[in-house]
C-alpha cells in the first residue's frame, strides 16, 4: 500500500475506534451512576448528526479564523497519526502536536465571541502547566531508553521488556495526561460545564461535528502513544483491548470523581508531574 | 448559491483531486504529508458545510444576530 492510502486507512481507524471508544466511555460513566446511558455508538452518531444539522456562524465570531481553528485541529491530530502509527516517529513532535492542542483550545475560544469561550481560552493557557507530566516523562523516557524514536523505544522493550515496569511512575504521569484530556474528567477545565461547553460552546452544528471528529483522533492517538512507549508494540487486537481497559479506568475516575476547580486542577497535576519525575529518577539511580 | 457553499464545493474539488493524485500518482513523502495534513481536513469541513442545512430565510438573521453568547 502506499503512503496515502496508509495515512487514509489509519485516519479512518483512529476515527472510529476513537468514536466507539468515546462512547462506551459514556456507557461506563451512566452504569456506574446507574443511569442506562446511550449506546456506544452514540458519540459516532451524533458526530454524523451534527454534519446534517442546521448550521449559522454567529455575528461576534472572527472569521475565518472561527472556522480555521476547527480545521487546524483536525490539521494537528491528523499529523500525530502520521507521526505514531504511520511513520513510528519522534516522541518530540508528539509533544509539539500536544501543545498545538492547547493552541487551539486557547485559540478556539477567543475566536467565538462568547464569555464562556473566554473563559475557556483563559483556562487553556493557565492548564498549560499539565503539559509538565508530559514533558518530563519524554526526558525520562530519553533518559532510560537514549531515544525519542518511537519505533527503536519499541526495539528497546522487545530486549529489556515492557517500559510501564521500569518506569511505573512515568506511566502513571502519562496517565494523567489522558484523564486531562478525557470528558468530564476532573481535570478537563477547558470544557467544565460550569462554562457550558468551554471552547465548544459557539463551535455548533457542523463545526461540532468537524471538533469530535478531530477529538475521536485525538483520544485514540493518546491511548496509543501510551500503549506503545509503555508496553510495546501490539496488533490491533491487543490495541483495542487495551484502548478499552484504559478508557473503561478514565471513565471509572471520571463517573466518581467532581471536576476540580481550576487552580486544584493545575496544583494536582504538578504535584503529581513532581512525584514521577523525583521517583522515576530514584528508580533509575537504585535499578 | 452563496458564497459560503460555493467556496466549499471549490475546496471539496480541489481537496478531492490532491488526494486522489497523492493516492494514484504516489509523489514524494513530504508531499504526501502536505496533501494529507492540509487538504483531508479541508475535505472533511468542506463535506460538512455542503451538507448541512441552513436555517429558514425568515429564522436565519436571528440565527446570526442573537446567538446564545451568554448574556
Amino acid at each position: 500500500m502506499n503512503l496515502m492510502g496508509n495515512i487514509l486507512i489509519n485516519v479512518l481507524i483512529a476515527f472510529l475506534i476513537g468514536s466507539l471508544l468515546l462512547g462506551f466511555q459514556r456507557k461506563v460513566m451512566a452504569r456506574i451512576q446507574r443511569r442506562p446511558g446511550p449506546p456506544v455508538i452514540q458519540h459516532l452518531l451524533h458526530t454524523l448528526k451534527f454534519y446534517i444539522k442546521e448550521s449559522s456562524f454567529p455575528r461576534t465570531a472572527a472569521m475565518p479564523f472561527y472556522i480555521a481553528i476547527a480545521a487546524t485541529l483536525c490539521g494537528i491530530w491528523i499529523s500525530a497519526v502520521i507521526v505514531g502509527p504511520v511513520l513510528g516517529g519522534s516522541l518530540l513532535l508528539f509533544f509539539g502536536i500536544y501543545a498545538l492542542h492547547k493552541i487551539v483550545e486557547h485559540n478556539a475560544g477567543s475566536s467565538s465571541g462568547s464569555p464562556y469561550g473566554k473563559l475557556s481560552c483563559v483556562r487553556a493557557v493557565f492548564s498549560a502547566a499539565a503539559e509538565m507530566p508530559l514533558f518530563a516523562v519524554l526526558a525520562i523516557i530519553y533518559l532510560q531508553t537514549g531515544t525519542m524514536i518511537i519505533g527503536d523505544i519499541v526495539n528497546y522493550q522487545n530486549i529489556h521488556g515492557p517500559l510501564i515496569f521500569q518506569m511505573p511512575l512515568a506511566a502513571m504521569m502519562f496517565f494523567v495526561l489522558i484523564l486531562s484530556k478525557a470528558p468530564y474528567s476532573p481535570f478537563s477545565i477547558t470544557k467544565g460545564k460550569d462554562i457550558i461547553s468551554g471552547y465548544e460552546t459557539e463551535h455548533f452544528g457542523v463545526l461540532r461535528g468537524y471538533l469530535m471528529i478531530s477529538e475521536s483522533i485525538a483520544w485514540y492517538m493518546l491511548l496509543w502513544i501510551f500503549l506503545t512507549v509503555f508496553i510495546g508494540g501490539l496488533n490491533l487486537p491487543l490495541y483495542i483491548l487495551g484502548m478499552v481497559i484504559i478508557t473503561g479506568v478514565t471513565a471509572f475516575i471520571n463517573a466518581t470523581t467532581p471536576m476540580l476547580n481550576p487552580n486544584h486542577s493545575v496544583a494536582i497535576q504538578v504535584i503529581l508531574a513532581f512525584i514521577g519525575i523525583a521517583g522515576s529518577i530514584v528508580l533509575m539511580v537504585v535499578t | 448559491m452563496n458564497r459560503l457553499r460555493t467556496g466549499s464545493l471549490t475546496a471539496l474539488i480541489i481537496s478531492a483531486i490532491g488526494i486522489i493524485y497523492a493516492l494514484i500518482m504516489d509523489p514524494a513523502p513530504w508531499v504526501v504529508y502536505g496533501v494529507a495534513i492540509f487538504l483531508i481536513p479541508l475535505f472533511i469541513l468542506s463535506v460538512g458545510i455542503l451538507s448541512m442545512a441552513e436555517p429558514e430565510e425568515e429564522e436565519a438573521d436571528e440565527r446570526v444576530n442573537e446567538p446564545f453568547i451568554g448574556y
